[in-house]
């Protein structure tokens, strides 16, 4: 992994790591935004999608790489985020607008309802992901992945259970707040319609910026450490002083929030029906190639893999039938052949990093010995 | 006073009493061996002092604070560290990496920190690299720092190990054969390097060996275990020269 560039004797606080990475979040979207625009309809829909799906990717990252847990119910959280971002920006709008048609432009003041909606969609998530993160102190491995699995099965069927939505303001003021909330009006099995199409090139490329910011920088840290060493050898770590139990939860909890943000990308974005099926397997199992393939532990990985896979589902568009079997084919080659993924724990840029730190390059003996290690 | 209380420790799987009565004390700066023969419980011991196992009766205390009850990782933070017997270090990740994960527990860093890279979490980062550096440099290990642990010959992962544990920043380090799997000329430069550590930091070091020079040459003092139970207690001359131990243990050497 790559150490951070700070030398032992320099001891002046480094102001650009402070600013710039952060600016860099706004600079990507508006970028995405200006740059996105000038490209035809179907481009830019696979941007969106890619850029859903890294949100998505990268935040498993947190739990099944860094932390080394099995979870396959991600797109639970995902779900769970679009169904309450939808609620959110669908009655909200209804009730003032009367309509649940939205401006497309940036400075619309409905727009601005995507990143509330996307926040709080992501803290019920991450609670989720706290209640989810609980049986990880006492199961692993496969009864871990066993547990996801039947918390996104008994969402998608609690998600059938609920009530027809409200389509026009007399319905909303007919029904009532209280009754619109129990249980919640969100279209049962027939899925939830008409969600305000608020998602664009902008917010999912300033979400996946902070994404993959945050994803990045708690890797490179003494915390990210800490998670990295439960899923090289929990007994360990926990001798080591790391509180294992706490940074199992903690990992379950951020991975939920962008999940859950990513769900309300994916519920906002253009021509998409939100379904209970959303919060299900096959969804799960999506994102969970995608980390795989891209490496568990790599965030570059992740991202990698997110753009690869979407570009190929949109190409092999037409052998929509055969394409589960070509990526169900390329995870099992994967885990003959490479079972770490692609990158494994690594970033890209670390493939270009072969040499040690110069100043412990004096001894021919070593620099040897370590060009022979890698 | 003595620095590690040990009194009365006991534990039993199912039917096999696997340590009984062990009582130990070990001073500021001591250096204390465990032998026995193999299956006689001395990893048990560790593991019991270490929290991996919860005695079923006796207390082990640490400066005056009771360690029995605490889960691993609070007895990490209390001073005790330890080394595997089988090592078990982070294998995918950096030399360098291992021991700042160590380090972890001595650092304040919150969340806020990491995300927004303050100055305070600068300054963490960068005592830990410097630290880790330094430690690195006791067993002529830095140039290696950016290799992964799994790539390290084996003498250096159970060098590494020791220094992993050092770098918890312990009052007292458990060592499980430090020098399992070592050549003669290893064994005594490691017996020099345990020395050493524990004179600069100050550390009391309890450890568990087989080998009987290792033992014999650095240890003050020396419990004998067997069937779980302590069979002698002593200088290293009056255990070599106990006939419960000699027919024990030392007698096949004989």
């Amino acid at each position: 992994m790559n150490q951070l560039p700070l030398k032992p004797g320099n001891t002046k606080g480094d102001w650009t790591s402070l600013i710039i990475p952060p600016a860099m979040v706004i600079v990507i979207g508006l970028l995405f935004h200006f740059a996105g625009g000038a490209l035809g309809a179907y481009p830019q829909r696979i941007l969106l999608d890619s850029g859903i799906m890294i949100v998505a990717a990268v935040s498993l990252t947190i739990v099944n790489g860094f932390t080394g847990q099995f979870s396959i119910g991600h797109a639970a959280f995902m779900a769970m985020g679009g169904y309450v971002s939808g609620f959110i920006t669908y009655y909200t709008l209804l009730r003032l607008t009367g309509t649940t048609q939205a401006e497309a432009t940036l400075i619309a003041p409905a727009q601005w309802l995507l990143p509330a909606s996307a926040l709080v969609a992501g803290i019920v998530s991450a609670a989720a992901g706290w209640f989810v993160g609980l049986p990880s102190l006492r199961l692993k491995g496969d009864y871990l992945a066993i547990v996801t699995l039947g918390f996104g099965e008994i969402l998608r069927v609690l998600l059938q259970q609920t009530d027809r939505q409200q389509f026009s303001s007399e319905e909303l003021a007919a029904a009532g707040w209280f009754g619109v909330i129990f249980p919640p009006d969100v279209g049962g099995s027939a899925g939830f319609e008409s969600i305000p199409k608020l998602t664009n090139l902008f917010w999912v490329y300033l979400f996946v910026a902070v994404t993959v910011l945050f994803a990045y920088r708690l890797k490179q840290s003494s915390y990210g450490r800490a998670m990295l060493s439960i899923r090289e050898d929990e007994v360990a770590a926990e001798a080591m002083g790391i509180n294992v139990t706490k940074l199992k939860v903690r990992a379950f909890m951020f991975a939920a929030f962008f999940a859950g943000i990513a769900g309300t990308l994916f519920a906002h974005q253009p021509g998409t029906l939100l379904r209970p099926q959303d919060a299900g397997f096959a969804r799960s199992f999506d994102v969970v190639m995608i980390v795989v393939l891209g490496g568990l532990g790599s965030v570059s990985g992740a991202v990698l893999a997110a753009i690869v896979i979407t570009v190929l589902n949109a190409f092999l568009v037409d052998l929509a039938q055969y394409r589960q079997i070509l990526f169900a084919l390329i995870l099992i080659l994967m885990m003959i052949f490479r079972p770490q993924g692609l990158l494994g724990l690594r970033e890209l840029w670390d493939l270009w990093r072969f040499t040690p730190r110069p100043e412990n390059n004096t001894d021919a003996d070593t620099k040897k010995t370590t060009e022979i290690a890698h | 006073m003595n620095l590690l209380n040990v009194d009365n420790l006991c534990i039993s799987f199912g039917g096999l009493k696997a340590v009984q009565n062990f009582c130990l004390d070990l001073r500021p700066g001591g250096l204390s061996g465990l032998i026995g023969p193999n299956g006689a419980g001395k990893t048990t011991v560790f593991n019991l002092l270490t929290g991996v196992y919860l005695p079923g009766e006796g207390s082990v205390k640490l400066n005056g604070t009771q360690l029995v009850g605490l889960a691993p990782w609070q007895i990490a933070r209390a001073g005790l560290s330890r080394t595997f017997q089988n090592i078990r270090l982070f294998p995918d990740l950096t030399v360098i990496d291992n021991l700042k994960i160590a380090m972890h527990l001595r650092g304040h860093h919150t969340l806020r920190d990491t995300l927004l890279r303050t100055f305070r979490f600068q300054r963490n980062e960068r005592k830990q690299t410097a630290h880790a550096l330094n430690l690195l440099d006791l067993f002529n290990l830095a140039g290696r720092a950016d290799d992964y642990a799994r790539n390290l010959p084996y003498g250096d992962q159970r060098r590494l190990e020791i220094l992993r544990a050092l770098a918890t920043d312990p009052k007292v380090i458990l060592l499980d054969e430090p020098a399992a799997g070592m050549n003669p000329a290893e064994k005594i430069e490691l017996a020099k390097s345990i020395r050493n550590i524990r004179d600069k930091f100050g550390l009391s070091v309890l450890l568990i060996e087989h080998d009987m020079a290792l033992v014999m040459e650095i240890c003050e003092q020396i419990t004998v275990l067997d069937y779980g139970q302590i069979i002698a207690t002593g200088t290293p001359l009056q255990v070599r020269q106990n006939p419960a131990v000699v027919k024990a243990y030392l007698g096949s050497n004989d």
